[in-house]
């Protein structure tokens, strides 16, 4: 990342500071009310990502749609996930991630299911293609997958 | 598959149809828009996802509070009224009424709407992400 919002310490935090928010958040709201709100806070976050992708140049091909937010979001970029393929199979688009900022620390069993990280791709998704999408997270590497897998269909 | 224009034209008419109502929305549990008729400049998306929590946060409170099943969540504002009812297990319906509502009629109304909306749900295929 070539900014610094913080002098010092950079721009990461820790992701036990994260869980520590969410957390909380489930505590207070519950757990079904901070889903919704950090899924929708994703999109929103990722609608903003694509928007600064698309001003580089527009895409069209899921692949080149992957490559970009793989960059954004990964190793080099926010390290929110890796990305490892977008693939579509008929009418669902599936995209296979890794190291999710969700999962991370959870333990093997965990019923955790991905929010923010669902979301950032889910909006992102919706700006690049213009469609608006239904993603769901289907795979979990808490439960023995090797990815997090989050699909998403054309919703009307 | 859910029948959108109906639910669309239900919420139109409500709103339309009654003066003091000043928007409505449907939305799923999950917190996406499925039918609008919302005012100008308002954001469906947020709303959409706001009135699922708030719902959610409602049913929580209803729970530690031992208050039973939650019929409804009632915001009253200096402007007026913004009430959540849950609309079946697939939606919830978010009405805006201005202050000069007269609350019995509103929830009559909201009732009635209600009413005509549920048949129309039950063909809609379950697809709740967070369950």
């Amino acid at each position: 990342m070539s900014h610094q919002v913080r002098e010092q310490l950079g721009d990461f935090s820790s992701i036990v500071c994260l869980k520590s928010i969410i957390a909380g958040m489930e505590d207070a709201l519950g757990e079904k009310a901070t889903a919704i709100a950090l899924i929708a806070a994703g999109r929103a976050r990722g609608k903003n990502l694509a928007e600064s992708l698309s001003s580089m140049k527009p895409s069209t091909s899921l692949e080149d749609v992957a490559d970009r937010m793989a960059i954004a979001l990964g190793k080099d970029g926010t390290r929110l996930l890796v990305i490892d393929k977008i693939v579509q199979e008929g009418e669902v688009i599936k995209v296979y991630t890794k190291e999710t900022v969700c999962s991370a620390g959870e333990p093997l069993g965990s019923a955790r299911k991905c929010t923010f990280s669902l979301g950032t791709v889910w909006g992102a998704l919706e700006q690049l293609l213009g469609e608006r999408l239904q993603g769901k997270h289907t795979e979990s590497v808490l439960r023995g997958n090797t990815h997090d897998v989050f699909e998403f269909t054309k919703r009307s | 598959m859910i029948n959108i224009i109906a639910i669309q034209s239900i919420l139109q008419s409500f709103v339309s149809d009654i003066s003091d109502i000043q928007g409505a929305t449907l939305v799923s549990p999950d917190g996406l828009a499925i039918a609008s008729a919302l005012p100008e400049r308002v954001d469906e998306e947020r709303i959409a996802a706001m009135t699922a929590a708030m719902l959610s946060i409602g049913e929580r409170i209803g729970r530690e509070l031992a208050r039973g099943q939650i019929d409804r969540v009632i915001v009253v504002g200096e402007k007026g009224y913004s009430v959540l009812v849950n609309c079946s297990d697939d939606a919830v319906l978010l009405i805006l009424a201005n202050a000069n509502a007269k609350q019995g009629l509103l929830f009559l109304e909201i009732k009635r709407a209600v009413a005509e909306l549920v048949p129309l749900l039950a063909e809609q295929p379950k697809a709740n992400l967070l369950t």
